[in-house]
């Protein structure tokens, strides 16, 4: 009992890692209808900066909120500069520019950091914590607060301020908002940039964890497409939740089920992928997409 | 000198042309109504005005061209445009639309009075504030977009077919409250019909399409007057 508690803990913890990124595939699809292939590459990109903020000396709960805006702004960057060119064509099209997007930042990292896996710091103590007569770690409960923060943060800002409201309306109805003075375009951007600080916390988190290198979130962003599936792929919320379930079901499978181990636990997420794209292929919050023939 | 000018517009989706020349003009504070059977270029006329087609000629409001200006842009100058289908978001709740009406004020106070208004013209718009958009009836739905367009506090409001699909009586009740709007705040009107007697009954001026041009203009009480235009125009 006490070990599946702390199994459930840390697997919350994962979840919550899977989460964010998951938010932010599930933020440009709302505003674009496109499952953006660049972003595990983009917050892989953005936790480089990170360590390279904090080794030249920056505190790391400063160069955190520092990664993010500038994860923001580069967010917004590479909407501006990579996708409106593009903006109206086909969603094929959208798709192979992300793949391609992807590709170029892994080999930019690869580039300019090299393939050696980094040490990444983490900010929480190594100690665990009894709660309940469970053992949880103080990282596992560390992950857990940030992520629940930067989620909480974005669900106030999409439902509870101007900005938000209008994002949402130019994803949903973007004529409609265009004929209310809504500035769609720039809402995209925004989406992105909002999109690229969120997914940037994933990768912030998970560091300490698999080691920083290029290719650090090529299995994270397969976690996270399974939990936005799994949410319903439009629910912010669903996102979350989702997250959430597969990183438990994740961990507990590992831990449980002797012939996945750690080596499937991969597969377990495409399991999940592949279940609920036949069974309930809205997800738990999506809403049934209905199409007029 | 009027309000919104229009001057020899040609607009068209793609290769098929939709208006050949279109000139018209809406006086400050005056209702104007387009009418003209399915077709003839009554969406598209107000689709050219705020940018939602591509059209050459001229189109002037309070004097200042909109020639390449961006919908937002356009509608930022002070047109409230309710577009065929009413343009509600669904997904969002009756104070989220009423709140994107309002968004680009700064007028603090006024907002506020002028939700009271827009509450005192349409209750039932408060008693479902919280409710999703998508849970309103047509006849509701039209008012949520009548009441967002007045709270973006509009120069000129741009109304495609208020009453298309709506019972007679809450019809009426709808153009009762577009006549208050443009009477006391002195808000112009460019309204599009099917229905040509309501609408000439609410106009001081109208004009008539016929396959994307004016066939005839007049004030309204001359084209009600008039037997031969009623009978081959307005299809009663």
């Amino acid at each position: 009992m006490q070990e599946l508690l702390q199994q459930v803990v840390s697997g919350i913890a994962t979840g919550g890692i899977f989460a964010s990124l998951a938010l932010a595939l599930v933020l440009i699809y709302n505003a674009m209808g496109l499952v953006n292939f660049a972003q595990g590459e983009m917050a892989m990109l953005a936790t480089f900066v990170a360590l390279a903020l904090i080794d030249h000396g920056m505190n790391y709960w400063i160069a955190f909120p520092v990664t993010l805006v500038i994860a923001f702004a580069g967010g917004i960057a590479i909407e501006r500069v990579v996708i409106r060119p593009v903006e109206r064509a086909p969603i094929l099209t959208l798709v192979i520019v992300t793949l391609g997007l992807a590709t170029l930042i892994n080999g930019l990292a690869g580039f300019i950091f090299g393939y050696v896996p980094r040490a990444f710091p983490s900010p929480f103590p190594v100690q665990t914590v009894n709660i309940l007569g469970a053992l949880a770690s103080y990282q596992d409960l560390g992950v857990i607060a940030v992520s629940a923060v930067v989620l909480l943060a974005i669900y106030l800002l999409l439902q509870h301020t101007t900005v938000g409201l209008t994002m949402r309306a130019a994803a949903h109805h973007p004529e409609a908002s265009r004929l209310l003075g809504v500035r769609v375009s720039w809402m995209l951007a925004l989406g992105w940039g909002l999109a690229s600080a969120v997914g940037s916390v994933s990768g912030i988190m998970v560091a300490p964890i698999l080691l920083l290198q290029p290719n650090m979130m090529q299995t994270i962003i397969i976690y996270a497409f399974a939990a936005a599936v799994l949410g319903g792929i439009e629910s912010p919320i669903g996102a979350v939740v989702g997250g959430v379930i597969v990183g438990v079901t994740v961990n507990l499978a590992g831990v449980y089920l002797p012939f996945v181990g750690g080596d499937l636990q991969l597969a377990v997420a495409l399991a999940i992928i592949v279940g609920v794209l036949v069974l309930k292929p809205n997800g738990l919050f999506g809403r049934p997409s209905v199409r007029r023939v | 000198m009027a309000l919104l000018e229009l001057e020899e517009v040609r607009a068209g989706y793609g290769p098929t042309s939709v208006l050949h020349g279109v000139s018209l003009s809406v006086p400050e504070g005056q209702i104007v109504s387009l009418l003209g059977a399915n077709g003839a270029g009554k969406t598209t006329t107000l689709r050219s005005i705020t940018g939602g087609v591509q059209w050459t000629g001229d189109i002037r409001f309070a004097g200042r061209s909109l020639r390449r200006m961006h919908t937002e842009d356009v509608v930022r100058c002070g047109i409230a445009h309710v577009p065929e289908g009413r343009g509600i978001l669904t997904e969002l709740t009756v104070d989220e639309n009423l709140k994107l009406g309002s968004h680009l004020r700064r007028d603090g106070a006024a907002v506020r009075k002028d939700y009271d208004r827009v509450f005192e013209y349409f209750p039932v718009l408060r008693e479902r504030r919280r409710l999703s958009a998508s849970t309103l009836s047509g006849g509701e739905q039209q008012m949520l977009a009548l009441a967002r367009a007045f709270l973006t506090k509009p120069r000129l409001m741009l109304l495609d077919e208020p009453s298309l699909g709506l019972a007679p009586l809450i019809v009426r009740s709808i153009f009762e409250i577009i006549r208050t709007i443009n009477t006391e705040d002195q808000v112009a009107v460019l309204l599009v019909e099917q229905n040509a007697r309501l609408a000439l009954e609410m106009s001081s001026e109208a004009y008539v399409l016929e396959v994307g041009r004016v066939a005839v203009r007049g004030s309204s009480s001359e084209l009600t007057g008039n037997d031969a235009v009623r009978r081959s125009y307005l299809g009663y």
